[in-house]
């Protein structure tokens, strides 16, 4: 079984991914400090620009991983503006009450774990993981040995989807039952883990193995099939930050949508 | 010159010794092949040759010399757990990046090796979990040569493969070994013979039998290497001549599935279609096709674990006409997927209560086939503890005790020695003569020619012929009626 998804690489695909990956991390960091939610609404929109236009995928694919999104958005909020506590009571009815407060701070919320989810989701559709190993070895100095490890792990993982579709059917064919609720929850993850875990231990055990027959060594002197170098495309990836970080500022501040400034 | 003098080595948790003062050396050029029935350590001595007992795997070993190549290749048995990287040229560039090889030079070396092994891709950067076992096996040879080893070591690396991939990679391995040091383990030794020097036979006990040339071993231990399970040429037919005239007997025209008009999807594309066809009781049909043709996608659709759409009815005893896996017993390729308890006695007990089979029977009925399938000194193991062979078997068990009316094998032979093999076979034989139907997928003309009632043939998805087997004499394999193209 093979599921694999085209996409015309874009200039996102072409930015150094330790330079992304630091960068994204750096961008996480600073929205935990954010408090107007009207400046993450400009910022949604930029993001929203990138993960639409930018990053190389089918409309499809694009399409359906926005419906997690859209989840975490509702969800998030609406947890917040139905049960968070606030003074200035705008509905209540039973448990749910919503408030002034709790309602801003509900689209703030939901708006932060929005951005946070495209921003992943940029990162995770325009970076080949592959590239992202060589890059934290020529750039961040990570050691191979970790860098390679995860590589082969996932080279693994079709392996460990075929097993457990063939898994799903063996445990059909032997007639096994579940018990109800949450014993047979604990029943099922023995019968589906065990297996597939013995097996990944086990093959993981041999490509070690014929990893260290190959003559790869624990010390980091080593050349590189992927040289992945800064590049123009870095340069413009900060100015893309800059230029939006600072529209997303003023329009926060003369295009003022919701009607608070400091939310926490 | 590799050379091991007075080797003592067990495994961890054994208590007895799996090699007891052994000596063995090998000299430069030299073409050996080691055989050994299983579980006589050929792969652990390989590994002792190759020096990664002890550096890389930790195992108690004492010797007095272990003198080793430092510039060594070794290609292992399982097409899947030997690459690290996802790609057909980064897994090449993972050994020459080990080397230090300038990065400017790998395209050229990729290319290099890749067409050594016969492997010319129109794009070098394709997923691996693409390619056959032939071709993932070639390539694993390929990564080898990449480290431009003066000795390579061949652990079983045609083991699960079929005839066309065990060709292919033998005779890339007879181009590329010419000027190197090779020492093989393999079970499976037609196309290896012509390549070899010397044959050393091993027996359980890990001490050397025999060792001499390939011609004076086949002449003089042909009865040894039978015994052991070694796939000599020609085995078939030292099996054949020694089996007792058997019928293909009773036929019924009772039908048990039939289907019509019959698809069967993956991934909501049709991947097989069946327009008529019938299996009777008592039938052993053999469903033959080349890889990826649709023969495990058919067997998966009779057993309704994939989508499908069309007309299959079931004739089967006791129960409506519906697919029941009460009644329907079957074997997938890897028999550790099948397990779901602990012990090998449980993991029998379990398919019984699944069945209509009445309680006060159980104790009797397992204690009957742990004996009858060689696992009666096993039965408090756990299963995954089992040898290869064993574990085939159990699996195997668990699906005929439940008194099933038919038996779906998915090459329930593939990977395994040929002592095991024949076992299995009269296993599956007494079952069809107790009137249990089988149904199995094989690559192995022989035990079409020898036990099959019928042999489809599947291309494309497609049943494109149906042979009947049944109204042929018993010296069929003297007078090849069909010519078998796999």
């Amino acid at each position: 079984m093979s599921i694999s998804i085209n996409y015309q690489p874009t200039w996102l695909h072409r930015i150094n991914p330790s330079f992304k990956l630091l960068v994204l991390t750096a961008l996480f960091i600073g929205m935990l400090f954010v408090h107007n939610p009207n400046f993450l609404l400009y910022m949604i929109i930029g993001a929203l620009l990138l993960y639409l236009f930018c990053t190389g995928h089918s409309w499809k694919v694009v399409g359906l991983l926005a419906v997690p999104l859209l989840i975490i958005f509702l969800s998030s909020s609406t947890t917040m503006i139905f049960f968070g506590e606030g003074e200035t009571t705008w509905f209540k009815f039973g448990l749910i009450h919503i408030t002034e407060e709790s309602f801003y701070r509900g689209i703030h919320l939901g708006l932060r774990s929005s951005v946070f989810g495209i921003l992943s989701l940029i990162f995770a559709l325009t970076t080949r993981p592959v590239y992202l190993f060589y890059s934290t070895m020529q750039q961040l100095k990570l050691k191979p040995k970790y860098a390679y490890s995860f590589m082969a792990a996932i080279r693994m993982l079709p392996i460990i989807v075929e097993e457990f579709q063939t898994l799903r059917q063996a445990l059909k064919v032997r007639g096994v039952q579940y018990s109800k609720g949450v014993k047979g929850m604990y029943e099922k993850i023995k019968l589906y883990a065990i297996p597939l875990l013995a097996q990944s231990i086990r093959r993981a055990h041999r490509i070690a193995v014929a990893m260290e027959a190959k003559k790869f060594s624990k010390d980091s002197q080593r050349t590189y099939y992927y040289h992945l170098r800064y590049t123009n495309k870095d340069v413009l990836f900060s100015i893309f930050l800059v230029v939006w970080l600072f529209l997303a500022f003023i329009c926060s501040e003369h295009f003022i949508v919701f009607p608070v400034e400091y939310v926490r | 010159m590799l050379e091991i003098k007075n080797l003592r080595a067990k495994y961890p948790s054994a208590t007895s010794l799996l090699f007891k003062d052994f000596s063995l050396s090998i000299n430069k050029g030299e073409k050996v092949l080691l055989v050994g029935p299983s579980g006589s350590g050929k792969s652990t001595l390989l590994q002792i040759m190759a020096g990664l007992i002890p550096d890389v795997i930790e195992m108690p070993i004492k010797v007095d010399k272990q003198q080793i190549s430092e510039s060594y290749g070794m290609v292992f048995q399982d097409p899947d757990a030997q690459f690290c990287m996802s790609y057909v040229d980064e897994e090449i560039a993972f050994v020459l990046e080990n080397r230090k090889t300038p990065q400017q030079d790998m395209d050229d070396f990729i290319d290099q090796y890749l067409d050594q092994v016969g492997l010319q891709l129109d794009d070098n950067h394709v997923s691996i979990q693409q390619l056959s076992g032939g071709m993932k096996q070639r390539l694993a040879i390929a990564s080898v040569l990449a480290l431009e080893p003066e000795v390579l070591f061949l652990d079983e690396p045609t083991a699960m493969l079929d005839q066309v991939g065990t060709k292919q990679v033998w005779d890339t391995l007879k181009e590329v070994s010419e000027d190197k040091t090779v020492v093989i383990v393999e079970h499976k030794i037609d196309h290896v013979l012509p390549l070899v020097d010397r044959v050393i036979i091993l027996n359980e006990t890990g001490s050397i039998v025999a060792n001499g040339e390939p011609n004076h071993i086949f002449s003089q231990f042909r009865s040894k290497l039978y015994q052991y399970g070694i796939w000599y040429p020609n085995i078939w037919d030292d099996y054949a001549s020694q089996l007792p005239n058997h019928s293909h007997g009773d036929k019924s025209h009772q039908p048990i599935i039939t289907m019509h008009s019959f698809y069967g999807y993956y991934l909501k594309q049709i991947k097989m279609h069946v327009e008529d066809a019938e299996i009777n009781r008592g039938d052993w049909i053999a469903i033959t096709g080349e890889n990826g043709s649709g023969k495990s996608t058919l067997m998966l659709a009779m057993m309704q674990l994939i989508k499908t759409s069309g007309e299959i009815s079931y004739f089967l005893s006791e129960s409506s006409r519906r697919c029941d896996y009460r009644k329907m017993g079957y074997v997938f390729q890897n028999p550790e997927l099948q397990f779901v308890t602990n012990s090998v006695y449980v993991e029998l007990e379990h398919s019984l209560k699944h069945s209509n089979v009445p309680q006060y029977q159980f104790v009797n009925r397992i204690e009957e086939h742990l004996t009858k399938y060689n696992l009666y000194h096993v039965k408090a193991h756990h299963p995954y503890q089992l040898s290869v062979g064993q574990k085939k078997r159990l699996s195997v068990a668990t699906a005929t005790i439940a008194d099933v009316d038919i038996l779906l094998l998915d090459e329930p032979t593939f990977g395994q020695d040929a002592k095991n093999t024949f076992q299995m076979l009269e296993l599956f034989e007494e079952c069809r003569k107790n009137g249990v139907t089988i149904v199995m997928v094989t690559h192995q003309p022989e035990i079409v020619e020898l036990y099959a009632t019928k042999e489809w043939k599947i291309k494309g998805g497609e049943i494109t012929d149906i042979f009947d087997l049944s109204k042929q004499t018993e010296n069929m394999l003297k007078d090849d009626i069909y010519v078998y193209q796999y």
